[in-house]
């Protein structure tokens, strides 16, 4: 079973670039609801993280809606003043829309850090420059690595009784001393590290590097949907002519932009469409068995 | 596999990015879209500016005993900004920048926020905040001697980088919300960040001052015994 998310990671980038990209682009009404509907369904599938994500965007959903008619005051439709300034009803609409981008882009990126693990951000910039590569993956393991040995030279010092917890002033001081052997520790153990890699080899050849992702066919006929459904996309909300001030115009039933809405939702439930075709294959191929 | 490997890859973007493909994206992009899609020209930008620090840093010989200790200086950045309120992030920079050089300065900038992106979340602010981060580096590193030498112009380093970079992230804050830039919302961004811009720049401050001595001791020590 080879679900969405495990296809190449530059297949899965392109993706939410391709989502997040057309939902900052477009101030289509339609094309946002799109958006955050399908946004909001991927996230409750495939990200887990309880109702606390959902209450932080309903909140945000509000403030930024009132944001724009309070600091705009274009707009024909006055609904009333506030502080001899006019609150038209086209800034508060306007407010809604961009608000639904910003709200809509936030799902997709945090589906997009859910899904870009180190490993395959790794495999993404590595192929930019193969130093950067070293520097990051060896500050990613860095990170775990003195996390634990700051809790180990913590666990140390409190066990000699030099740390006392009651007392701020000989908290910090502890703290500090605590930073201070994890950075000496820390630059040596750098500096062995070098050693080690230069007494190897490290920077006489070319490099070769383990991979954990190859870019399959699969891959490829994935970049290329990806692309047809978002110019389609994109040549819908072209075709859309929509204004918010002075008053608002909309015309977004023109056949080209309807096909263009078609083309997004698909393009914004594909992770949806791909897992359940997977998984409805390999039911089908167990109870084959 | 690697593109800036090659030599003349490496030369054609180091000339053809800042004098050919940014003008021809922000005229492009201001001719397409009009006024209103700031935003993703200015993404392509900051992509584009970190694609050409990576061709240029790619150029030098940057020691591999160097290329640890940035890893090590961006590993504890990363760290630093799990610290609540205070984050010591700048100050590390700075101080890589110092001892290190300014291409260190950069680097530990730029790869402190992508990996510490990977817990607080990736986004489209990410490239704003590595050339945010990078180029506080990378000035700390070109000012490196009177830095060195006096604690006024550090503390004042401190304090213009916070500003620096609050101002750099709220332009972003603007062209997200609003598509274009627009100056009454720059100004209420600004404002509604000034707590923000202050605890930046007192825990640039700080961290400065605490770090100053014992970490530019350090530092200092490890230059000397092995020659980075």
């Amino acid at each position: 079973m080879r679900r969405f998310h495990d296809s190449n990671p530059a297949a899965v980038a392109l993706y939410y670039l391709c989502v997040t990209g057309v939902t900052m682009f477009s101030v289509n009404p339609v094309i946002i609801s799109i958006s955050l509907l399908a946004s909001v369904l991927n996230y409750c599938l495939y990200a887990e993280g309880g109702v606390k994500p959902h209450v932080f965007s309903a909140v945000l959903l509000i403030v930024l809606t009132a944001v724009n008619p309070l600091v705009n005051h274009n707009g024909m439709t006055v609904l009333f003043y506030l502080n001899d300034r006019p609150i038209t009803a086209e800034a508060c609409i306007y407010g809604l829309v961009t608000a639904g981008t910003v709200v809509a882009s936030l799902y997709w990126i945090r589906l997009f850090t859910k899904a870009m693990t180190s490993d395959r951000l790794l495999y993404l910039f590595g192929r930019l420059s193969p130093k950067l590569s070293l520097i990051l993956s060896m500050s990613i393991r860095y990170v775990e690595l003195l996390r634990g040995r700051w809790r180990r030279i913590r666990d140390t010092q409190r066990a000699l009784g030099l740390y006392d917890d009651g007392n701020p002033i000989d908290a910090l001081k502890g703290s500090a001393r605590v930073l201070s052997i994890l950075i000496t520790w820390a630059i040596e153990n750098g500096i062995i590290t070098a050693e080690s890699m230069e007494a190897r080899g490290y920077g006489t050849g070319r490099r070769m590097s383990f991979r954990m992702f190859r870019f399959r066919s699969s891959d490829a006929i994935l970049v290329i949907v990806f692309i047809a459904l978002t110019a389609l996309g994109v040549i819908g909300i072209g075709a859309a002519k929509i204004v918010y001030y002075p008053a608002i115009g909309m015309d977004l039933t023109e056949p080209v932009s309807i096909a263009g809405y078609g083309g997004f939702a698909v393009l914004s439930i594909l992770p949806v469409i791909i897992n359940t075709k997977e998984a409805v294959r390999w039911r089908y191929l167990r109870s084959a068995v | 596999m690697t593109v800036i490997e090659n030599r003349r890859v490496r030369s054609v973007m180091r000339f053809g990015i800042p004098l050919v493909l940014i003008p021809a994206l922000v005229v492009t992009g201001a001719a397409v879209f009009g006024e209103k899609r700031y935003l993703l020209i200015s993404l392509g930008v900051a992509m584009l500016a970190l694609a050409l620090f990576a061709a240029g840093i790619e150029k030098k010989n940057i020691g591999s005993r160097r290329m640890v200790i940035v890893a090590v200086m961006t590993a504890m950045a990363v760290i630093g900004r799990f610290i609540p309120l205070f984050k010591p992030i700048t100050a590390l920079c700075v101080m890589t920048a110092m001892y290190l050089g300014a291409e260190a300065g950069f680097l530990c900038g730029a790869l402190s926020v992508l990996v510490s992106n990977i817990y607080f979340g990736q986004g489209p602010w990410t490239p704003f905040q590595m050339l945010g981060f990078g180029l506080i580096g990378l000035f700390a590193g070109y000012l490196s001697l009177p830095l060195l030498k006096s604690r006024v112009l550090l503390i004042g380093y401190g304090v213009l980088a916070g500003i620096a970079y609050s101002m750099l992230m709220d332009v972003w804050t603007v062209l997200w919300y609003n598509g274009s830039f627009d100056g009454t919302l720059y100004l209420t961004a600004i404002v509604s960040a000034l707590p923000y811009t202050a605890l930046y720049a007192v825990s640039n401050v700080g961290f400065l001052l605490l770090m100053r001595k014992p970490m530019g001791d350090k530092l200092g020590r490890i230059k000397l015994k092995y020659g980075v």
